[in-house]
Parts: C-alpha cells; sequence; structure tokens
C-alpha cells in the first residue's frame, strides 16, 4: 500500500535529519530549520489543498497573522509559550475569517479572495507600522534558543509531530470524509455528510498548524516581517514546495519543501537568478510531472 | 482647486487602470483565462519602450510602438509556452485545469519578472512623456501627457468596443465568451479564437505598459501589484463584465486619488482592498458580474 | 430489518408536491406512496418532471408547494445530508466514485457518521463495509481502485454505498442503463433483496420496459403532471401514456420513390462510442442517402445523441465515418460543420444573450453577404415568428421559439446535411405543429438531406423515407415507416 512506501520514506528521511547536526555545519543547519518550518506551511497547505479541494492562494495570510499575532503580544511581555499559542488561535480566527465566503464561492473567485486576504494584511501591517515595525520588521523580545542546535532539534521536533498528526488526519475517516467531500461535494451530501462543517474543520485545521508554524519560525529568526511571513512571493513558494513534492501526499509537501529551501540556498550565487529558476523548475513539474516527486517514486513502483 | 487636481488625477489613473483590467477581464471572459502573470506583460512593454527610447535613442512613440509589440510578443508566450500546454495537457484532470493554470501563469510571472530584474535592474524605468508640455484646466498646471493617457486608454477601449460590437470579427469573440459550444457548431475553429484574443489582450497591455512608464515608470518589482490591481478591479466590476471593469476601475482609481490626497499616500490601496472584500462578502460576482 | 409490507404506514410519501423554476412548471401536484418492502417506478420522457421530483425528494431543491414525508417525517425543504441520514439512499445514474481511495474505502464512507472526532477507525466499520461489498458480489475487488473496475462492479458500488446505513427509502436513478443482459438480471435479483429487507424502493426510469418485471406499480409522468398509474399492464395499455411516447394513430405521408445513388452521402460504419466505462454506441452501421429524410428512434439513453456527437467529431469513437466517400476522422469539429453536416443539438447551444438576427447572423458569416441576406429572408418566410422577434434576445424567447431559432441558424448555414436532436422535447402541440410544418416545406422544396433523432414517434415518422430503432447502444430495427406500426412499435413500450 502506498501508505506503508510513505511511511518508510519518512522514517528513513527522519533517522537521517536526526544525526545531521554530528556531521554537517552550523549554516547548513540553519537552512533546513528554516526548511522544517517551511515544511509544515507546505503540509497544512496541502491538507487544504489535497482534502477539502480548496486551492489557498495566500497561506500567508494564515502565517502572517500567527507570526504577527506572536510578535505583537511578545513586544509587550508576554512569556514565549503564551504568545505561540496565541499566534495560533490568531490564525485559527483568520482561518474562519477566510472560510466564511469562501465557502460560498466557486471557482477563480475563492482563490483570488484568498490572495487579496494576504494583500490586505499586508496592507495593515505596513500601514500600522508604528506598532508592527512596517516594511522593516518587528523584533522580538524572546527568541527560541541562540544555539543552532537545540533550534535544528525544535524544528525537526515540531515538524515531525506536525507532520504526524496531519498524515494521522489524512488516513482517518475524518480524512476520508474530507476527501469526499472535496472530491464531489453532492455526493458526500447524498452519503449524509454536512460538507460545509467538514470544510470548515479543514481551514480551521490548516490554519492552526499553518499559524502556529509562523510564530515558531519568527521566534526563531528573532524578528518578523512582511517580507519572510505574508508576503504573497512566500506564499506561492509554499504552494510550489507542495506541487512539487506531490499534491495530497501531506509527506510530499514536506519533502517538496525541503528540497525548495535547499535549491534556494543552493542556487544563492546565481543571485537574482536563483528565483528565475526556482520558478522556471517548479512550472516544468506542473507541466510535465503534475504528480510531482511522490508522484515519480509512485510511477517507478507501479512499474516495478 | 484641490477638488479640479483629485479629478483630472482621477480621470487619468482610472483610464490607465481600465485599460488593463479590460484586457484582464476580456482575457477570463473570452478564454476562461486569469493571466496572472498580466503585471509582468505590462512591465515588459514598459521596460521595452524603455530600452528602445534609451538605447536605440529613438521617439518616444518609436519606443511605444515597440513597447505594444513587446506585450504582444509576451501574450503569445504566455499563451504557447504555458497556458496552452496545461489546457491540453492529459495528465491534469479536467477540474483542476484552471487551478493550474493559475499557478502555471503566475510562476511564469515570476519569471518573467525576475529576468527583467536581471538585465535591468528593478529601478523603476520611464519613458518621456509623447507630448510634452503642461495646459492649464479649472485653474490647474497638467501635464499634456495625462490628458494624452486618459484620451489614448478611451479611444482603445473605444475602439475595442466598436470591434467587439460592431464588427463580425468581435461577434465571434463575444458569442465565444457566451458559448464556444455553439461556436464550434457553426464551424468556426476556436482556437483561432483563442488566438485572436491573445494577440489583443497583448496589445491592450502593452499599450497599458508603455502609457504607465510615461507616468509614472514602471519597474520589475512592481508586476504583482499590478496584477493584484488589475484582478481586485475585475473582480469588484465583474469577471467578465468589460462594462463593470471600467466601471470598478474608476471606482478604485477615484477612492485611491482622494485617499492620497486627503490622507496619504501610504494608504491609497486600502479603500479599495476593503472596498473588494465587502463585495467578496456580499455580492461576489461582482457590479455588473452575471455568472 | 423490517417485517415487510403487509398494510405498514407507507416510507416514502410524497403529497401535491410542486416546484417551480422561473416561469416553468417543472413538477406539478405530484402525489404517491411507497410501503415498506414495495418497488414502485417512476416514468417518464425527459422534461417530464421526474428528475426534479426525485431531486425534490433528496433535498437538492426546495418545493413550492407540498411535502415529502419518510417514515412519517416531513423532510421537505431539509439540506441533503439530513435527509439522507433521515434514511434515504440514493443510487446515481451516473457512478460517482472517489478514484484515489479503494472500493473498500468507498463503501466504509457510506458507513461513517457525521463526526469530526472520528479520528480512529473502527474494526467494526471495516468489517461491516466487507459484508455489504460481498452482499453485492464485489467481494473480490476490495482492495482494487474505481479507474480498474469493470463498468458493472461500479454500479454495484453505487448500490452498496446507497444501503450501507440500513435506509428505509431507496431511489435508484436508471438502474440499468449501460448493463448486459446478464448484469441486468444480477442487478434485479439486488433490487428484489431490497424488497425483501422491508424497504421502499423507488426506481426512476424513462420507460416502463426497462422496470416492469421488477415495479410492483408504475407512476408516469409527463410535462410534469401524473398521467397514469397502476401496474406495469395498466400503464402500458393506457391511452394517455401511448400517446406521449408513440404518438396518436401513425400516420405516414406516402413518399415519391427516390431513385439511390450508388455512394450514401453519410455512411457509419461499425462505430462503437465508450463514456469511460459505459458502452454508450456498440457497433452501429446506419446509411444516409443524398435527399433523403431518415429518423433514428429512440429513447432518452438510447445513444441517439452520442452517435450525432461522433458524427460531428466532438466525441472520440472507433469504427469508420463517411462523408461523399471520405473519412472524417481526424477533421476538427468545426472543418465538419464547415464541410456540409450541421448538427442543431438537443440543447440548442443558443447565444442566450445575443438577440435572434445576431444568432443568424453569426451563423452566416461563412457566407457572401448576398448569399447570407437571401437565405435569412428565407428563413424569416419559413419562420415567420422569428422576424416577428428579430431584435429579442434569445434567452426570452418561449421554448418553441427557442427551438426554431436553433433550427433555423443551423439552416443559416446552408447544410447538406442537418441533423436535428429532438427537437420536439418539452414543447406544446401547437408549436410542434408549426416546426412540423417547416420540416415538410424543408422536405418538399429544397435537396437537404435530414438525420432526425426523436423519442417522439409520432413527430417522427410522417417525415421520414427510413427509419432506424437504437435501443440501448444498438441499431434494432431498419425500415420503412409503414412498416414500423406493424413490425417495431408494439416493443417499443
Amino acid at each position: 500500500m502506498v501508505a506503508s512506501r510513505q511511511l518508510w520514506i519518512a522514517f528513513f528521511g527522519l533517522a537521517v535529519l536526526l544525526t545531521l547536526p554530528l556531521w554537517v555545519s552550523a549554516y547548513v543547519l540553519g537552512v533546513l530549520t528554516i526548511a522544517y518550518y517551511f515544511g509544515v506551511f507546505a503540509m497544512s497547505w496541502d491538507l487544504l489543498f489535497g482534502f477539502a479541494n480548496e486551492v489557498n492562494f495566500g497561506p500567508t495570510f494564515l502565517i502572517g497573522s500567527g507570526a504577527y499575532a506572536a510578535g505583537l503580544l511578545n513586544a509587550h511581555g508576554v512569556p514565549l509559550w503564551l504568545c505561540l499559542i496565541a499566534g495560533a488561535a490568531a490564525a485559527l480566527l483568520g482561518g474562519v475569517v477566510l472560510a466564511v465566503p469562501a465557502l460560498r464561492l466557486t471557482g477563480p473567485y475563492f482563490g483570488l479572495s484568498t490572495l487579496v486576504a494576504v494583500l490586505l494584511l499586508q496592507q495593515f501591517i505596513i500601514v500600522f507600522a508604528g506598532s508592527t515595525g512596517g516594511e522593516i520588521g518587528l523584533t522580538m523580545n524572546d527568541i527560541l534558543s541562540t544555539e543552532a542546535i537545540t533550534n535544528y532539534w525544535y524544528a525537526l521536533a515540531f515538524m515531525t509531530v506536525s507532520g504526524a498528526i496531519l498524515f494521522a488526519l489524512s488516513r482517518s475517516p475524518v480524512g476520508l470524509i474530507l476527501q469526499a467531500s472535496g472530491q464531489d461535494r453532492f455526493g458526500a451530501s447524498a452519503l449524509g455528510f454536512n460538507v460545509v462543517k467538514h470544510k470548515l474543520a479543514a481551514f480551521c485545521i490548516s490554519a492552526v498548524f499553518s499559524g502556529l508554524a509562523g510564530a515558531m519560525l519568527v521566534f526563531y529568526l528573532g524578528t518578523a516581517s512582511v517580507g519572510t511571513v505574508v508576503d504573497v512571493s512566500v506564499g506561492v513558494q509554499v504552494i510550489i514546495a507542495a506541487v512539487l513534492g506531490g499534491r495530497r501526499t501531506i509527506v510530499g509537501a514536506g519533502i517538496g519543501a525541503i528540497f525548495l529551501i535547499l535549491a534556494g540556498e543552493a542556487l544563492r550565487p546565481l543571485g537574482q537568478l536563483s528565483t528565475f529558476v526556482v520558478s522556471g523548475v517548479a512550472l516544468l513539474v506542473i507541466l510535465f510531472s503534475v504528480d510531482g516527486l511522490m508522484g515519480l517514486l509512485q510511477r517507478r513502483r507501479d512499474e516495478s | 482647486m484641490l477638488a479640479v487636481q483629485i479629478l483630472i488625477d482621477g480621470f487619468a489613473i482610472s483610464a490607465l487602470y481600465g485599460l488593463g483590467a479590460v484586457g484582464f477581464t476580456l482575457m477570463f471572459g473570452v478564454s476562461g483565462v486569469l493571466n496572472l502573470a498580466h503585471g509582468a506583460t505590462m512591465v515588459v512593454a514598459a521596460v521595452a519602450a524603455w530600452v528602445v527610447a534609451g538605447q536605440l535613442a529613438a521617439s518616444p512613440w518609436m519606443a511605444a510602438v515597440a513597447g505594444t509589440a513587446a506585450g504582444v510578443i509576451t501574450a503569445f508566450a504566455t499563451y504557447f509556452l504555458v497556458v496552452r500546454p496545461i489546457q491540453r495537457s492529459k495528465s491534469v484532470p479536467a477540474a483542476e485545469k484552471e487551478i493550474f493554470v493559475l499557478t502555471g501563469t503566475l510562476l511564469w510571472g515570476i519569471m518573467i519578472q525576475e529576468t527583467v530584474a536581471y538585465f535591468y535592474t528593478d529601478n523603476p524605468k520611464s519613458v518621456q512623456p509623447l507630448i510634452a508640455g503642461v495646459m492649464q484646466i479649472g485653474g490647474v498646471r497638467t501635464p499634456i501627457n495625462e490628458l494624452l493617457i486618459a484620451v489614448i486608454c478611451w479611444a482603445v477601449i473605444g475602439l475595442l468596443w466598436l470591434l467587439v460590437h460592431r464588427s463580425k470579427a468581435g461577434k465571434v469573440l463575444l458569442a465565444a465568451s457566451i458559448n464556444p459550444r455553439a461556436l464550434t457548431l457553426l464551424g468556426f475553429e476556436l482556437s483561432r479564437v483563442y488566438l485572436s484574443v491573445w494577440a489583443i489582450y497583448g496589445v491592450l497591455a502593452g499599450i497599458a505598459g508603455v502609457l504607465l512608464a510615461t507616468f509614472l515608470g514602471a519597474s520589475s518589482a512592481q508586476a504583482s501589484q499590478l496584477t493584484a490591481s488589475a484582478f481586485s478591479i475585475v473582480v469588484l466590476g465583474g469577471l467578465g463584465s468589460v462594462a463593470g471593469s471600467l466601471l470598478a476601475a474608476y471606482v478604485v482609481g477615484y477612492l485611491e486619488t482622494l485617499t492620497a490626497y486627503l490622507i496619504s499616500p501610504t494608504y491609497r490601496s486600502m479603500p479599495a482592498l476593503v472596498l473588494l472584500v465587502i463585495v467578496l462578502y456580499v455580492r461576489p460576482r461582482g457590479l455588473l458580474g452575471r455568472r | 430489518m423490517r417485517a415487510p409490507g403487509t398494510a405498514a404506514a407507507p416510507l416514502l410519501e410524497v403529497q401535491g408536491l410542486t416546484k417551480r423554476f422561473g416561469g416553468l412548471v417543472a413538477a406539478k401536484n405530484i402525489t404517491f406512496q411507497v410501503r415498506p418492502g414495495e418497488i414502485l417506478g417512476l416514468i417518464g420522457p425527459n422534461g417530464s418532471g421526474k428528475s426534479t421530483v426525485m431531486q425534490l425528494i433528496m433535498g437538492l431543491h426546495r418545493p413550492n408547494a407540498g411535502s415529502v414525508h419518510i417514515a412519517g417525517v416531513d423532510v421537505a425543504g431539509w439540506p441533503p445530508h439530513r435527509i439522507a441520514r433521515q434514511g434515504v439512499g440514493i443510487v446515481f445514474q451516473h457512478s460517482r466514485p472517489l478514484h484515489r481511495q479503494t472500493v473498500l474505502e468507498n463503501i466504509m464512507l457510506g458507513l461513517l457518521p457525521d463526526n469530526l472526532l472520528k479520528v480512529i477507525t473502527n474494526r467494526h466499520v471495516h468489517d461491516k463495509a466487507r459484508q455489504i461489498a460481498e452482499r453485492v458480489g464485489l467481494g473480490g475487488v476490495l482492495n482494487r481502485k474505481p479507474s480498474s473496475l469493470a463498468f458493472a462492479d461500479l454500479r454495484r458500488m453505487e448500490l452498496a454505498k446507497a444501503i450501507a446505513r440500513d435506509p428505509l427509502v431507496v431511489l435508484v436513478d436508471e438502474p440499468f442503463a449501460g448493463l448486459t443482459s446478464g448484469e441486468v438480471a444480477a442487478f434485479s435479483r439486488l433490487i428484489a433483496e431490497f424488497r425483501r429487507d422491508g424497504r421502499a424502493v423507488l426506481l426512476v426510469d424513462h420507460n416502463v420496459k426497462s422496470i416492469a418485471a421488477l415495479a410492483d406499480r408504475i407512476f408516469a409522468m409527463y410535462l410534469g403532471e401524473r398521467i397514469a398509474e397502476g401496474t406495469a399492464e395498466e400503464v402500458t395499455g393506457d391511452p394517455t401514456v401511448r400517446r406521449v411516447y408513440l404518438g396518436g394513430g401513425i400516420d405516414v405521408a406516402s413518399r415519391p420513390a427516390r431513385t439511390a445513388r450508388s455512394t450514401p452521402l453519410l455512411e457509419i460504419q461499425d462505430v462503437s462510442v465508450l463514456y469511460g466505462k459505459a458502452q454508450a454506441l456498440d457497433r452501429v452501421a446506419i446509411h444516409v442517402d443524398e435527399g433523403e429524410f431518415v429518423s433514428i428512434v429512440g429513447l432518452n439513453g438510447a445513444g441517439k445523441t452520442t452517435l450525432f456527437n461522433a458524427i460531428s467529431g466532438l466525441v472520440p469513437y472507433s469504427g469508420r465515418i463517411s462523408w461523399n466517400g471520405s473519412d472524417l476522422r481526424g477533421r476538427s469539429p468545426a472543418a465538419i460543420a464547415r464541410g456540409g453536416i450541421v448538427q442543431c443539438p438537443e440543447t440548442r447551444e443558443l447565444f442566450g444573450d445575443m438577440s435572434v438576427r445576431e444568432n443568424l447572423d453569426l451563423a452566416g458569416q461563412h457566407l457572401a453577404a448576398a448569399q447570407a441576406a437571401q437565405q435569412l429572408k428565407w428563413l424569416f418566410d419559413l419562420f415567420p415568428r422569428l422576424r416577428d422577434r428579430e431584435r429579442q434576445i434569445a434567452r426570452t424567447l418561449s421554448g418553441g421559439e427557442q427551438q426554431m431559432l436553433a433550427i433555423a441558424r443551423s439552416l443559416m448555414m446552408r447544410p447538406k446535411l442537418l441533423i436535428l436532436d429532438e427537437p420536439t422535447l418539452g414543447l406544446a402541440p401547437l408549436i410542434l405543429e408549426q416546426i412540423s410544418n417547416a420540416l415538410e416545406q424543408l422536405r418538399s422544396n429544397t435537396p437537404i438531406t435530414v438525420l432526425l433523432g426523436e423519442q417522439n414517434v409520432t413527430f417522427a415518422l410522417p417525415h421520414a423515407d427510413r427509419i432506424y430503432v437504437l435501443e440501448h447502444a444498438r441499431i434494432v430495427w431498419e425500415g420503412a415507416p409503414s412498416r414500423f406500426a406493424a413490425e417495431a412499435a408494439a416493443t417499443y413500450l
């Protein structure tokens, strides 16, 4: 079954990642730390897209809400762990706010409304620069840790736990209902499922994980800025990561994110062109290998 | 005299927004494609005009023609390299085609943006006004160029209207936006219709980009903002409705101008965004949308 | 399990059910009951309102008047998922599996509660799903994905999903469409078991024939109203029903003899079409000679539209379709239309937001201006009502006027072969006569060749030189109209 194959890949990968600090530099660990948080972004997006069939073009609305809520509270002296919870809660609220019109809109309108939400959030932050730090960013009072290795463990643990939960959800009865709601809305109703309730739930789950990851990311970085957690381009990268890894697999999204961040770093010497190359690769994936990396693996398994 | 200033500036900027939005909505109405590389296409046209004017020392009018041509080339590139392959792809499920095209054009737009930035940096490029000088209108000194922009935009929109409503080819385009299947049954090749839509789109986006360069300047960093403005306007006006886009362009244009003059330029995009959110909650099909 | 129906209260009771869509009354004052252990057949042609009634029971629409009671509870206006939980299971006309899940998972879905907290799979649910799968005959394919299943197995899976939660009422839309006779027997047995379970079963179909053996009673509808109710024999013999399906007396106008050319104008050989797994056309062979008026007679779902779409190049097919001797394969649909084969589809496909004149002008764009003007004048003479409404927006026209416009628009292209798909669907008799007259004029005054697809035999026969009967994707009869009454009419209904 595909599930076992995915799980084995995940276990093997995890084992490798656990041992990395032993033989890799602090710089690489830093890149991977960011990649792991990105992984959670992508996996949350994949839950919403893969299962509820809703394309969120502005995942950074949820990520940014969580990040800035945590950051602003921290700036007022709220302890770190409480800020994280608040961040998740703020993102949850954002998810509900986004879901309400979304569930009445179809086709391109929903995608557009998610994009608009991001633009609004961005404007808000810039306009109220006095409190939020505007384009420059907000400096956090606390950070997770000063040690690269500790930060690495935190990020890896977070990604693993989040991934496990999201994956388990996708394979659970609730996940099955979500898939049905996404694939065939009326068929699911005819089988007795309140589709609206389930899609709303999918939004909320996606929001909580995105927001929490966003909050953790800014506590790692030490600053919250529009360019790292709100900008549309960040959102696009999240989508690329999930599509690259393979839609609807959860695990694929995580792998895609790690691949993308590493590739971005590796291409840094190219300067301006790095974004170009990454976007180009993503475009090629969309054109030629619609099911992404996991799809390639699946195909090789089917052929053998 | 502030009122007159606002009136004139608002009119000009709205006309420019309108031209960009009309192309965007025409593309959606006829071929169902939301081209998220729209802003990038405008930027290419603007930069091409700048290159031709600056490096080839051509007149602003030559530069304008070159810029428009660049817009058309970019539009065709978008169609043949990104949109058409996805639409014809056998591995993308039919229900997801729209989303893939959307994502594909988004990525393509980023690629174009980065290419322009790589070769020409992301500093704003501007082109000399097509007609230099100022005029007095209602006691306000207004650059003639600004008025010219409004005139050109409306002339182009007027020509487009004539094309669509009075010419045989235009009727075919209109029909394609209503019922493409019926058009096939009447012996019209849809592939040719789509080609002509992309060509018209390229011209509209190209002209808009060139005019933008003469007015405010354009930089590759603005590409996403331009796309965002265009589709906000189009959604506000109603996807697929040209009249709606024009109306919405003026609403947004004046809202922005009023905000910039009366409150602060930093806040100029806010009211339009808020309006858009309200519309999406209350009347998702927009002011004049029918679907 | 409940004890099968004695004088038990009805499980499904529909009373005075009425639904309007704008100006159209889709269902008018429909009343019937289905008791436990009873199978009711709801029949009617397209546009009869039977689908609307089904949708009202399911909760897809809110009725304008009337009630729907499931085991005594009024569910009219409830959302579909609540009605489903109240005890209604539905088997849709087209299978709708979840493609990324296995058969077992698809069936399990039907057993899950509508609960957000169900995070752990219940062993019990697994076993029950397995049981149900075995009951419908899917025991051997539990771990396969739907894409690898045969058509009949997909239908079995739909049955399984519908009965998973032990519903009181089962609605089945077109139970036997696309099945071979062996499969039909197996499905009949399964549905008969529902009767033994004590459920109330509502079978919805186009004609009595396919469900006669299974249904205890039949309820026949036409144009939104009940036209007959009773046993299968009673309904088949009912004069109104016969008129609706066969028409009154079958008039046949004598045709002048035609000299057949050696090559048919249109020749269809061994053509088959598959929609996914469903066989929509099965080795169909027909030919149409120049100047002939050929009618393809068949009920909804028989395959007429599929055949026409294959000719027009709109669906892929196997076999050979030749036009004037040359193969049509590979030509684009637009090219085929320009080449002289013009289809006026069942759905009419008008440009709703454009005027009558604009619709016609578009069709005439391929002609020279003078020719187009002449053609337009001729068409306005043929359909004077269109001339009166030249500037009117197409979608505001009445059904009959829209049909006239659709036909006129097709004729504007000066076709050599005009394909007319169900032109009389849902139209009032007066309009039918006008269209019939127009066709007669075409027939007598122009060299046009016509291929007419109809389920309304009364309309089809008078104009036809030859008839083909299409049933379940196959041509089952061919001959002159005069012989139709004697040979084919009896088995048609």
